[in-house]
């Protein structure tokens, strides 16, 4: 079972995006898809604390959900992930002060030598 | 504990099937699962009351398992699917009694290419039966 606090987070995340950021239905949409490949990494363990889990999210896409997706999709999901992360960090800034910023500016590059499956 | 009430057949949009699989394996409230599949909260709730799967915890409050009400969902599209009957050889559709019938006195003709036309009599009413055959050879025609 997922960590219920984290989808909290995530939809709280979307609601800020459209009313704030002015995102599209669209592209809220698209969010919600990549921001669920961070809900399955993170299980039943807080995001609060996801710099101490044993395998990366690009490691994790790799392995669990990156089949038919290109090279393109998965640089999106990590720059989705990304924005979350710094969005939440400024949000609940108790809850995520064990994240340091340059782990979260590390979420969206993808480790050399690794192939995409197409 | 889990509420299963009664087990009929729902309606289910095309938006909720294609939706549903995406349900992340947690525990849902009726609103939010309502919101993620895009549907009104009253159709959800009616659904629960047709055997949705749900359970409720002691403050009397629903939780939806989102992996298993996508299996529901999944299930009820797979029950409301018609099952298909392959005609056998020298068979036909009656379209007198709405039955499949073995056609008597059978008679083939060919119309096109490989297409050919079984015309004979229902063994029931002894109307008239049609049936379009590919690649039609004598094993068509009924015996006796």
């Amino acid at each position: 079972m997922l960590d219920r606090q984290n989808y909290l987070k995530v939809k709280l995340f979307l609601k800020y995006s459209r009313e704030v950021n002015g995102r599209s239905s669209l592209q809220i949409s698209n969010d919600f898809e990549h921001l669920k490949a961070l809900l399955l990494w993170a299980g039943s363990q807080p995001l609060g604390s996801a710099h101490a889990f044993n395998t990366s999210l690009s490691d994790f896409l790799f392995q669990k959900v990156v089949k038919g997706l290109d090279q393109a999709e998965l640089q999106n999901i990590l720059n989705t992930n990304e924005r979350f992360f710094l969005w939440a960090k400024a949000m609940f800034p108790v809850e995520f002060q064990s994240i340091r910023l340059s782990w979260i500016m590390k979420i969206s590059v993808i480790s050399e030598g690794k192939e995409v499956i197409i | 504990m889990s509420e299963n009430q009664n087990t009929l057949n729902c309606r289910i949009s095309r938006n909720v099937l294609i939706k549903a699989p995406g349900l992340l394996p947690m525990l849902y409230t009726p609103r939010e699962i309502a919101e993620d599949l895009d549907v009104p909260e009253t159709t959800l709730r009616d659904w629960l009351n047709h055997g949705a799967p749900h359970s409720r915890d002691e403050s009397n409050h629903i939780w939806i398992d989102g992996k298993q009400f996508g299996a529901w969902v999944d299930n009820q599209r797979n029950s409301r699917k018609k099952s298909t009957h392959q005609l056998q050889t020298g068979e036909g559709f009656c379209m007198r009694c709405n039955t499949i019938v073995k056609i008597q006195d059978g008679e083939i003709r060919p119309v096109k290419g490989n297409l050919s036309h079984l015309k004979g009599k229902c063994p029931i009413c002894g109307g008239i039966v049609n049936r379009g055959i590919w690649n039609a050879g004598s094993s068509e025609l009924p015996q006796g």
